[in-house]
């Protein structure tokens, strides 16, 4: 969204109840947004986002593309950013005039930045024709004060994940940005207390995958599940499948890079079972989970759990798609010094991870959410 | 106003390294209107009739007959004219000798060139080539003409040119004016006529009796006039370094467009189509494009038929390259479909070649794969002409045995008809 736009883009369409509408689908959207979440077409933002407030009390975001709509109306979207390939026009059929590559649609690439300490991207990769996974990230203005960071990661094999999962990751961060800490409480109470809101996300992030979910449909969507909240030097986590969260501490520091989230999925049977990781991950159905959020979903409750930092590093939430790369803690500890900026700033690491992992095939969907401690 | 629209078929998903897409894509137009009668310019059609020596009383008659009813179906305000074609061009109707060469209809005019028509005598030879030139002179003299057209009808080989000069005549008057070719009987040369027809954008067929003319006038003749949108392009944009590898329309005949090709920009090429009327074309289109990796997606080729500058309607051609065979290895049907009806026009054409210059065995091989694609792609009509000149043992072999005795007219009704298509059966 930092490039410029090479013409004026029209503005929402407001209707009589005051809500908002892209001129191009006629989704609901904010008078922040400069681009429609559900089409990915250019928008003139009517009101300008606010410094003081954090993004997650933006208008709550409605994914209104219908569930049995055709993919090929993507057709209509007008882009006008130049060819990612080329830096040719991008016609009105949403396809480069010169070179005829695709224009990525706002869903198949998209950043977030709620404040300058915590970013996430996400994207489509190389080898899938669609973004089924997503991100939802927020927090408050302050440094190390309270973040909210959200993937869930679409099964491919399913119809409409991609619509179900961002729903998901959003009705997730909703429910935890509205959990606040209550008086002072003990430690233990506060571990607690946001332990039993991830589970409330996961379920509200189920329900949502649900909706998304044609009645007939005969391959309900699904998608996996992971959180982390951060308050201070507290990071309470839980995850269903097998998008994980690290601690990823600056390298030199104190503290060991870890994977705090423990996978649902046959590859971690198989290690809980001996098995070495590297063949675990590797062997046939590593990729298959155990659980997962959807329809068909035999069990939604995540396994949660809490860790106190005390040094300085990343918070890390992330699909498969990036650690088919780097599965290692130490790995990505690795990688996280080698491409970070001294400034500590997350967007560009995670937009620069995401870009690691296409340079490495990017077989998969791509999420990366970064809170800096 | 006309109403365009484009549907394309296609598998658009590419192998690692795949580099040929391949699309049919259907054009359709529906509230064409009437020829001349939309707005957009007067509409022009002359009727050229073959008086040479050969027609003699009997076709010489018919011909009068049928020159009449196809004046009968023009309607009033169109401009036209009649040539009687010999060795030499005549304009028979409107009688002028200067200034404009046609006039506008109306009840005197038609009364008039009723008359002109009546007066018809067969002498002389055959020069196709002097009856076009005139013909386009005849077009040039009324500028505020936005569509034209021309009936010809013949009976005997183009004697009295050479094929160069032919050739010539052809070429002068590429794109002034369409011209559907008939011959009546079975003395004119299928392959010469269809060069004048495929140049000028008009179909061929052969009359095989004098009495049948005056009907097939009259359709020819409503079928022109019931064409109202004058003129029509298709284009076809590929990418940068992608190679667009033919052009064909499929349907509702086989025409290579692939030569016929005009420069619209370095991106997209321009293919003339003539006139339209409510009606659905097919046109395949090839693009070969530099492989990309599995995942990607680009556009292949956009398919669009333009009216004057405009762009009326657009089929996207896409590209999708991917690992999973079950995707990548559907053969497209209606892609397969009009592939087999190609080879089947060609195979045909090639066959009657093979027998008109003696080769039997070549001649019995082509038109036996003819009978065979003709079984596969349901193409019933090929097969009946089929019949008429081969016997067939096996259709599913293509196991045939060329008659002894052939009919004339049947064997350049299956030549001409070479190139009708069938659509897929739904």
């Amino acid at each position: 969204m930092t490039e410029p736009a090479a013409a004026v883009p029209p503005a929402a369409l407001r209707q009589a109840d005051g809500s908002l509408h892209c001129p191009h689908c006629r989704a609901e959207v904010a008078a922040t947004e400069a681009f429609c979440e559900a089409c990915g077409g250019a928008l003139t933002p009517t009101a300008a986002a606010s410094d003081d407030e954090p993004a997650e009390m933006a208008a709550p975001i409605e994914i209104t593309r219908s569930i049995q709509a055709d993919t090929d109306n993507q057709d209509t979207v007008v882009l006008v950013r130049p060819c990612t390939n080329c830096g040719g026009v991008i016609g009105a059929d949403g396809y480069c005039q010169t070179c005829g590559t695709k224009a990525p649609t706002e869903r198949d690439h998209y950043t977030e930045q709620p404040a300058s300490w915590v970013a996430a991207c996400c994207d489509r990769g190389v080898r899938h024709h669609r973004n089924e996974d997503a991100t939802a990230v927020a927090a408050e203005p302050a440094p190390r004060s309270r973040a909210v960071l959200v993937v869930c990661d679409g099964v491919s094999t399913s119809i409409d994940s991609d619509v179900a999962s961002l729903a998901a990751a959003r009705a997730a961060r909703e429910v935890l940005v509205a959990q606040r800490p209550t008086g002072l409480g003990t430690p233990a109470s506060r571990v607690a207390a946001i332990s039993g809101a991830v589970v409330k996300a996961a379920a509200a992030a189920n329900t949502a995958v649900i909706d998304n979910t044609a009645l007939d449909s005969e391959n309900a969507a699904s998608c996996t599940f992971a959180a982390a909240v951060v308050e201070a030097d507290l990071v309470v986590f839980g995850n269903v499948g097998d998008s994980r969260v690290y601690w990823i501490p600056d390298h030199g520091s104190i503290g060991e890079p870890t994977e705090l989230s423990v996978d649902d999925s046959v590859a971690q049977a198989r290690i809980a079972m001996g098995t070495s990781r590297e063949a675990a991950e590797n062997g046939p159905q590593a990729h298959a989970i155990t659980k997962w959020l959807g329809r068909d979903s035999p069990d939604f409750v995540p396994r949660t759990g809490s860790t106190v930092v005390n040094s300085p590093g990343w918070v890390l939430v992330c699909s498969d798609g990036l650690w088919n790369y780097a599965s290692e803690a130490a790995a990505l500890q690795s990688l996280v010094a080698e491409i970070s900026t001294p400034e500590s700033d997350p967007l560009p690491l995670a937009v620069a991870l995401v870009e690691w992992a296409n340079s490495q095939g990017g077989k998969d969907n791509i999420s990366v959410a970064l809170a800096r401690l | 106003m006309a109403d365009f629209t484009a549907e394309v078929y296609q598998n658009e998903f590419l192998p690692e390294g795949g580099t040929d897409v391949n699309a049919i894509v259907t054009v359709t137009c529906t509230a064409a209107g009437s020829a001349g009668q939309t707005g957009s310019g007067d509409a022009g059609e002359i009727i050229i009739v073959d008086t040479s020596g050969s027609m003699g009383r009997a076709k010489l008659e018919a011909a009068k007959v049928a020159a009449a009813a196809a004046v009968d179906q023009i309607l009033d305000g169109t401009w036209f004219a009649v040539v009687a074609g010999t060795h030499q061009a005549y304009l028979a109707f409107p009688l002028v000798r200067s200034g404009r060469g046609m006039v506008q209809m109306d009840s005197n005019a038609r009364y008039a060139a009723h008359q002109a028509i009546s007066q018809f005598r067969s002498d002389g030879g055959t020069a196709m080539g002097t009856w076009l030139t005139l013909a386009g002179r005849l077009f040039d003299s009324v500028p505020e003409l936005a569509q034209r057209h021309a009936i010809l009808l013949t009976d005997g080989e183009n004697h009295n040119e050479t094929p160069d000069q032919l050739t010539n005549a052809i070429r002068g008057v590429t794109g002034k004016f369409q011209c559907d070719c008939r011959g009546v009987g079975v003395d004119w040369q299928v392959a010469e006529v269809r060069r004048i027809a495929q140049a000028l954008l008009g179909s061929v067929d052969i009359i095989p009796e004098p009495d049948q003319m005056s009907q097939v006038f009259a359709e020819l003749m409503q079928q022109s006039m019931s064409r109202g949108v004058a003129d029509a392009q298709l284009r076809v944009w590929a990418p940068q370094g992608a190679q667009v590898l033919f052009v064909r329309q499929v349907s509702p005949t086989v025409e290579d467009l692939t030569s016929r090709r005009v420069e619209i920009n370095p991106l997209t090429s321009g293919y003339p189509t003539g006139s339209w009327g409510d009606e659905s074309r097919d046109y395949h289109v090839c693009v070969r494009l530099a492989a990309k990796a599995t995942g990607q997606e680009q556009l292949a080729a956009r398919v669009q038929l333009a009216v004057g500058n405009q762009v009326a309607a657009q089929g996207l051609v896409k590209a999708k390259w991917s690992d999973d065979e079950g995707l990548t290895t559907r053969i497209n049907p209606e892609v397969a479909h009009y592939t087999g009806q190609t080879e089947l026009a060609e195979a045909i054409q090639e066959g009657l070649a093979a027998k008109a210059s003696g080769d039997e065995e070549t001649a019995t091989k082509k038109l036996g794969r003819a009978v065979q694609l003709a079984a596969e792609t349901g193409n019933e009509e090929a097969t009946t002409r089929l019949r008429k000149v081969v016997d067939i043992d096996d259709s599913e072999t293509g196991t045939v045995r060329l008659k002894r005795e052939v009919d004339k007219a049947d064997e350049m009704a299956l030549d001409t008809a070479s190139t009708k298509t069938t659509r897929i059966k739904g």
